[in-house]
């Protein structure tokens, strides 16, 4: 494809094309090639076995050919159905996402801090929860709702969620939370005084909004679009708690079943994913195509103060609004799982006999939970803090520097987004199991799996806030004379905090709630708690699922407590 | 319980069908076990394990189809029993659990001591790559001869997993309480019934046993029936307890007695035309790192004390085919019921891409 070598602003006329500096080569080359070795290695074996005929069982394969390819069109309607739901999903979580960033970060709704910290909750929140608290609550027959509407004399179920819509809405409760914090990333990083010259000549709240708030915040919006949109692509557990009763299927549960059967037909499913590229690979060449355009530079050198809007009496309203998501993606499906977890089968009005801890004693006594809990958190810890890192740098190459191949790493550090994760697992076995250091079976292994998932998660949310700062402002360090590092260090760090740490906190909790290369590449001495927790939805029952699912919330939930207390100091005292 | 099976039949005339095809001669596998093992019983357990050696290698690694309560309770009480001998475990579902197992050996990495299948055709075509070390347990004889696998030694049926049909009580009026499998083809079923995804060997289990008896057109009937299919087994059972659907064809018994358990309206019924079943298939992992624990540890499963864990733990639930087995919870015994267990099982292996391909038709995949 065509190369944008263009920089995204004028470059100022002092700054002349120098010999790059040999540290900025030498990192950027690193972990250019850091970042393909993790994609790229097991991405060629999944093609390897996408193109596999033989024996599925023996690897390397016997034989190659297309014929995995030719059985795609059979599942046309399934691709149609994953399409259709994502896309109501993404449009969904996206007016979640922008509609409370845009109150939380511009207005002066009541509460702001703490609304902005559970705004994170959804997120961890595991897919797998969330569906299962909605099929509790809007299931036709026993949903908690429907139960109640019938007690009060309706005839029939008030809501059914085991529909397309219904799928749609679960996906979107809970990753409206992700398109929240990529976007109200960008909007703190913005400067407000664009807002205010446009309410200083005449414009409503809502028209600057429209006309000014939204194309600013474009490149973070778009960047979280294809992010979300990546994300329903590949999302499971709603699909397959919800649909798969109802006769709804999308490539994920199709996938899923190619995967589990005996004998697994891994090349067909491997083939499917690798056909994903296509549709993720136009997104990533569309986004290019707008942002590459235009400048979308808000932070200059030009000091500016966020400010809020004062919407007076309005902000009660927003207030509600906020406070309405949080109830569908918090509030209600913790307090029914917590309702559910102490009931021995759960029914909306259980008798006092049917309550009893029983579940949690269980969850308790599994050394999956204890053991597995220390590993996840250690995993969750890790990978973010290498993960921004890495990210961050990766984001910086490609959105700042002007070093070979920096365009087709931003392809590169997709594919693992564009693959529904099962499929992407294998590749990382298959992969990481002849190398020859000896990661396979430890925690190191599932270090490097998240890593590599959780690339995409990362550059979209740093770059995302990297594009508005205006690159004059590292130039005036380079004209100073300071190092790439330092500059890196003083200047663009402290420009980024807000991403960085959006950014952390999300692959924190993304990694605690992995599922899909967590089940395969975890060993008998380095499990983690999520696989455990979808397995005893699997085997065991949906209330053993919702202690162990809520015993996980908590335990995250106070991790994260205590990361924003170090967060908000650190801002103090660096302030 | 609602009983409507058959009585006195005995373990062997059941599990005649379970007979893998066999291809090596009888003798063969006393090739394999050129000297006799020292037979020992430690903690109770009659073992032929090196138990110095079994001591010293300190440690064994079970990776199993089941689920993780199951998995972490078998190797707590192996471990209780043998305090010497750290047992771990690792589980994914069979298919995953297979193809890492391949992949891990292709790789040249060994680190599984023992295996645990939940479908006779996965061991079967381990077995085909060598994949098992053989072993002629001492406690052999206390099984019928078709329970050790064919040729015997590589791997013993475990437990049995075995299906009915359930209904939940409260929605299902005892005029139309279903007795016999055709019964579940009325009308009256449509949108209310559940079955298993393709995924489920018991489901194919059930799909191959029943069109033998009823021909080609039961499955055709039953899919006009709009069936919900789940990949989740608490979800099923779980579904049917709360009414969501009101009966289901793959009542499985584990299933059954663990959402009873927990206070669910619902009722196994064993049609007397019989209850498809598949056992499960465990054995010694060739190239194990730990041999003699190894052994160990399927001695100590094959035992009394091995098989009551199996049959009498939540997570599990799993009759046992030992000839002393005592009766399962809820009081019957395996002999009660009429199995159905696949004959020849190269023609049942052979069946299960139609089988893939009429499922995911019926159920709308």
């Amino acid at each position: 494809m065509e190369r944008d070598d263009r920089p995204l602003v004028p470059a100022p006329a002092t700054t002349v094309e120098r010999p790059r500096a040999p540290t900025q080569t030498l990192v950027g080359a690193a972990v250019a090639v850091i970042a393909a070795v993790l994609v790229l290695y097991p991405v060629v074996y999944l093609f390897q076995a996408a193109f596999d005929v033989g024996d599925p069982n023996v690897r390397p394969p016997e034989a190659y050919g297309l014929d995995n390819f030719a059985l795609l069109p059979n599942y046309a309607e399934i691709m149609l159905n994953t399409l259709g739901v994502a896309f109501a999903a993404t449009v969904m979580a996206l007016v979640f996402g922008f509609v409370i960033a845009w109150i939380l970060t511009r207005t002066n709704v009541p509460m702001r801090a703490a609304l902005e910290q559970l705004m994170a909750v959804p997120y961890y929140v595991t897919p797998l929860l969330g569906a299962l608290a909605w099929a509790l609550l809007a299931s036709p027959e026993s949903g908690f709702i429907n139960q109640i509407a019938r007690a009060l004399g309706a005839k029939e179920a008030l809501f059914d969620v085991t529909g397309p819509l219904g799928i749609a809405w679960v996906m979107a409760l809970f990753e409206g939370s992700v398109a929240f914090v990529m976007i109200s990333a960008v909007m703190k990083s913005m400067d407000p005084s664009l807002e205010e010259a446009s309410q200083v000549i005449g414009a409503g709240r809502l028209r600057t909004m429209l006309r000014v708030t939204l194309p600013l915040v474009a490149p973070g919006v778009l960047g979280a679009t294809i992010y979300v949109f990546a994300e329903m692509l590949g999302s499971f557990s709603a699909a397959l708690v919800l649909g798969s009763p109802n006769r709804f299927y999308v490539i994920t549960t199709a996938i899923y079943q190619l995967v589990s059967q005996y004998p697994p037909r891994l090349p067909l499913a491997a083939a499917m994913g690798v056909s994903l590229f296509v549709v993720m690979f136009a997104m990533i060449f569309l986004y290019r195509r707008i942002t590459r355009s235009r400048s979308y530079v808000t932070v200059s050198g030009k000091a500016f103060r966020p400010r809020v809007m004062d919407v007076g009496r309005l902000r009660w309203a927003l207030f509600a609004v906020c406070v309405l998501y949080l109830t569908m993606s918090v509030f209600l499906p913790m307090a029914t799982l917590a309702f559910a977890s102490l009931q021995r089968l759960a029914t909306a009005f259980p008798k006092p006999g049917d309550f009893t801890l029983e579940h949690y004693r269980t969850a308790f006594s599994l050394n999956a939970v204890r053991s597995a809990m220390g590993n996840s958190l250690l995993l969750g810890f890790l990978t973010a803090t290498i993960g921004i890192v890495l990210t961050g740098l990766i984001a910086w190459m490609i959105q700042r520097s002007r070093l070979p191949g920096r365009n087709m790493l931003e392809y590169i550090v997709m594919f693992p987004q564009a693959v529904p994760r099962l499929v992407f697992a294998f590749g990382m076995m298959w992969a990481w199991l002849v190398f020859p250091l000896p990661v396979y079976g430890t925690l190191w292994i599932l270090l490097i799996a998240y890593l590599t998932v959780f690339l995409p998660l990362g550059v979209r949310t740093i770059s995302g806030v990297l594009v508005q700062l205006d690159r004059s402002l590292e130039e005036c360090g380079e004209v100073c004379g300071a190092s790439w590092g330092y500059r890196l260090r003083t200047i663009t760090m402290p420009l980024l905090r807000p991403g960085l740490i959006a950014a952390w906190l999300l692959i924190f909790v993304a990694s605690v709630r992995e599922l899909g290369a967590s089940i395969l590449l975890m060993g008998p001495n380095s499990k983690v708690l999520t696989p455990a927790i979808v397995e005893a939805f699997f085997s065991s029952s949906s209330e053993l699922t919702a202690a162990m699912a809520l015993i996980q919330t908590v335990v995250v939930g106070a991790v994260m407590l205590v990361f924003f207390a170090i967060t908000r100091r650190a801002a103090r005292h660096g302030a | 319980m609602a009983k409507h099976g058959r009585r006195g039949l005995s373990r062997r005339s059941l599990l005649k069908g379970a007979i893998a095809a066999a291809t090596v001669p009888a003798t063969a596998r006393f090739a394999a076990a050129a000297e006799p093992r020292k037979i020992t019983t430690v903690n109770g357990v009659e073992t032929a394990a090196d138990m110095a050696k079994a001591e010293a290698e300190g440690a064994m690694l079970f990776y199993t189809h089941d689920s993780d309560p199951a998995g972490a309770a078998i190797v707590e009480a192996f471990s209780k029993d043998f305090p010497k001998i750290k047992a771990s475990y690792l589980r994914a579902q069979n298919g995953a659990l297979y193809a890492k197992l391949l992949a891990e050996r292709s790789a040249g990495r060994f680190a599984v001591d023992v295996v645990q299948f939940s479908e006779v055709s996965t061991a079967i075509d381990f077995r085909k790559k060598d994949g098992y070390e053989h072993y002629d347990s001492p406690q052999a004889k206390a099984y019928p001869a078709e329970a050790l696998g064919s040729p015997s030694g590589y791997f013993f049926y475990s437990g049995i997993d075995f299906v009915g049909i359930v209904y939940n009580s409260e929605k299902v009026p005892a005029a139309d309480v279903p007795k016999n499998w055709k019964d579940l083809l009325k009308p009256r079923w449509r949108n209310v019934i559940s079955c298993k995804q393709s995924t489920s060997g018991m489901q194919f289990v059930q799909w191959y046993e029943l069109k033998k008896i009823y021909g080609d057109d039961y499955w055709k009937e039953f899919g006009k029936l709009r069936p919900h299919a789940f990949d989740s087994r608490a979800q099923l059972f779980e579904r049917l307890a709360k009414g969501e659907e009101q009966a289901t064809i793959l009542g499985e018994w584990a299933g059954y007695q663990l959402v009873k358990d927990r206070g669910a309206p619902v009722v196994f019924v064993a049609p007397p035309d019989g209850l498809p079943a598949t056992p499960l298939a465990t054995g010694v992992v060739s190239k194990a790192p730990h041999p003699e624990s190894a052994r160990l540890f399927i001695d100590w499963l094959m035992s009394p004390k091995g098989q009551t864990l199996y049959q009498t733990n939540k997570f599990l639930y799993y009759p046992s085919l030992r000839k002393d087995a005592s009766p399962m919870p809820g009081g019957m015994k395996l002999t009660d019921y009429k199995l159905l267990f696949p004959k020849d099982l190269s023609e049942y292996e052979k069946a299960h891409p139609t089988y893939v391909k009429e499922w995911n038709g019926m159920i709308g995949l």
